[in-house]
């Protein structure tokens, strides 16, 4: 019974995880988007538009994915910077038995969320 | 190569790890000559802070000499001595244009848990959990620096590393405190916490044309050190704070209190035994006793500076005492990069010294033994660094 009151309280819309670039929407809409921008578009819901007072682009994804969030920011990372900045190869100590168990599950969460 | 790892709540390692290598085009490689602790790493010493795990590298402040750029460096060389910013940025994000740059969008590859804590995140920090990017730190003989062009400063020749190291982070800390409060001529200045960075606000503030700095702490070394820069010493455990700094001010209370503390504050009484308690079982994340204490004896209309590092929620925070007394309350983790080039030159000319912070210089085998006496402020430590 509450588990069902739970649920049906629940929103049941996906909900939007929005960036804003600083790029002009024009590069983003056209034929020359980029790639990554396009693969995003082929799977999910977007929308792109200026933001206010000259500030860059929002774009908005429709999702709940934890990957997709991660894909949205290295899109703005890519746009901005020119590249993806990676962690993953850096020194490290000797893990423990139960760091080298947490160890992805604390990457995946810091790096996607808890939702 | 060595490097000081963390290994669990109050244990630290000296390991043999594999050397760094270039991981994106921006990036470059830097020699560590200089690494000093902070008194932020003792928050993830004592596991305050989440997402470390053991086997992460510590250290965020520190100078060497480049020895490796990628192909999209343009500025940097090898060869080059540089301080490096303890926060990351990208240059290229809105808030790095404003010069914002702890709030940077694109250098915490790993914001998740902070968008559902704080509801955004902030900017990659060297050697400072995983929720703050990830980064291996510079307790090493060598450390990578992603985006180099924007993130490593060139050391003028005749700045020696025991003064360069701090422009890394305690100098432009302290300088930011005094520039978030707007410090300006015939202001009174009040700085809780006298380790580098708050000595760092007091000095600030006095070249920003204070009239009077209260530095306050209880380690007669430390305050001793404060006096030596020209700040007012005032030991709060010889006396009530509150009622000396409306003594200090004629009633009125500091225009502007710094806060150099953070969330493991020490204090006196039952506020103090309350806090670390409630701390102690995890019903609040930080202590706030220093805090709850300026925005207390801040004057009405002042600016409340916070630089010391919180990480989660403060209990019995003050907020009438913010309200109707119209404070502002400002604070960052440092956006280093908009006072690093100004902080060499003055270290240059010799206007800024913070080589007296340097108390124990030790080697990097070492390292458990500095934090000790860093956490401890045994033997009159304000500042380790290790020379790897």
């Amino acid at each position: 019974m509450a588990a069902r009151v739970l649920r049906s309280r629940r929103p049941e819309t996906v909900p939007w995880y929005a960036v804003t670039v600083e790029a002009d929407p024009a590069a983003l809409t056209g034929r020359d988007r980029p790639d990554l921008l396009a693969r995003l578009a082929e799977r999910h819901e977007i929308r792109i538009s200026r933001a206010p007072g000259g500030r860059g682009t929002e774009i908005a994804v429709r999702t709940a994915d934890g990957a997709t969030r991660e894909q949205v920011r290295a899109l703005k990372q890519l746009l901005e910077t020119g590249e993806v900045l990676r962690v993953e190869g850096q020194p490290e100590g000797r893990r423990t038995a139960f760091g080298r168990t947490a160890a992805p599950v604390i990457r995946h969460l810091t790096r996607r969320g808890p939702r | 190569m060595k490097a000081l790892c963390w290994t669990g709540v109050n244990e630290l390692t000296v390991e043999d790890v594999p050397e760094p290598h270039l991981l994106n085009r921006q990036d470059a490689l830097v020699k560590v000559t200089a690494s000093s602790v902070c008194g932020s790493d003792l928050h993830l010493l004592d596991g305050y802070v989440p997402a470390m795990l053991a086997g992460d590298v510590l250290g965020h402040e520190f100078v060497g000499e480049v020895v490796e750029v990628g192909p999209d460096v343009k500025e940097r060389r090898v060869g080059e001595r540089v301080a490096v910013c303890s926060i990351l940025g990208c240059g290229r994000c809105r808030y790095c244009r404003e010069g914002l740059w702890s709030l940077c969008d694109n250098t915490n590859p790993n914001p998740g848990v902070q968008e559902k804590l704080n509801g955004h995140s902030s900017a990659g920090i060297f050697g400072y959990s995983h929720a703050m990017g990830g980064f291996a730190g510079s307790h090493a003989e060598y450390v990578r620096v992603p985006y180099a062009d924007v993130n490593a400063f060139p050391v003028p020749e005749n700045v020696p590393d025991s003064n360069a190291v701090f422009a890394s982070d305690a100098v432009p800390t302290g300088w930011m405190g005094a520039d978030l409060g707007q410090v300006g001529p015939g202001d009174v200045v009040a700085v809780w916490g006298c380790g580098g960075v708050g000595q760092m606000a007091a000095l600030a503030s006095l070249r920003m044309g204070a009239e009077r700095v209260i530095a306050i702490d209880r380690f007669p070394e430390r305050l001793g050190m404060a006096a030596a820069i020209g700040a007012e010493p005032l030991d709060y455990e010889r006396a009530d704070v509150l009622d000396a700094l409306k003594e200090m001010t004629g009633g009125r209370g500091p225009d502007v209190c710094i806060e150099a503390v953070g969330m493991e504050s020490h204090g006196t009484g039952p506020q103090y035994v309350y806090d670390r308690a409630k701390q102690a079982v995890r019903l609040q994340s930080d202590r706030g006793l220093a805090l709850r204490q300026a925005v207390q004896a801040c004057r009405k209309g002042g600016t409340v500076s916070v630089l010391g590092v919180y990480v989660g929620m403060v209990d019995k925070f003050p907020m009438g005492a913010l309200m109707n007394k119209g404070l502002t309350m400002r604070g960052a983790q440092q956006h280093g990069h908009r006072y690093i080039p100004m902080i060499l030159d003055r270290m240059s000319r010799g206007e800024i010294d913070a080589s007296h912070l340097l108390t124990h210089p030790m080697r990097l085998d070492d390292g458990p033994e500095g934090y000790e006496l860093f956490k401890r402020k045994l033997d009159g430590c304000v500042r380790a660094v290790f020379r790897p």
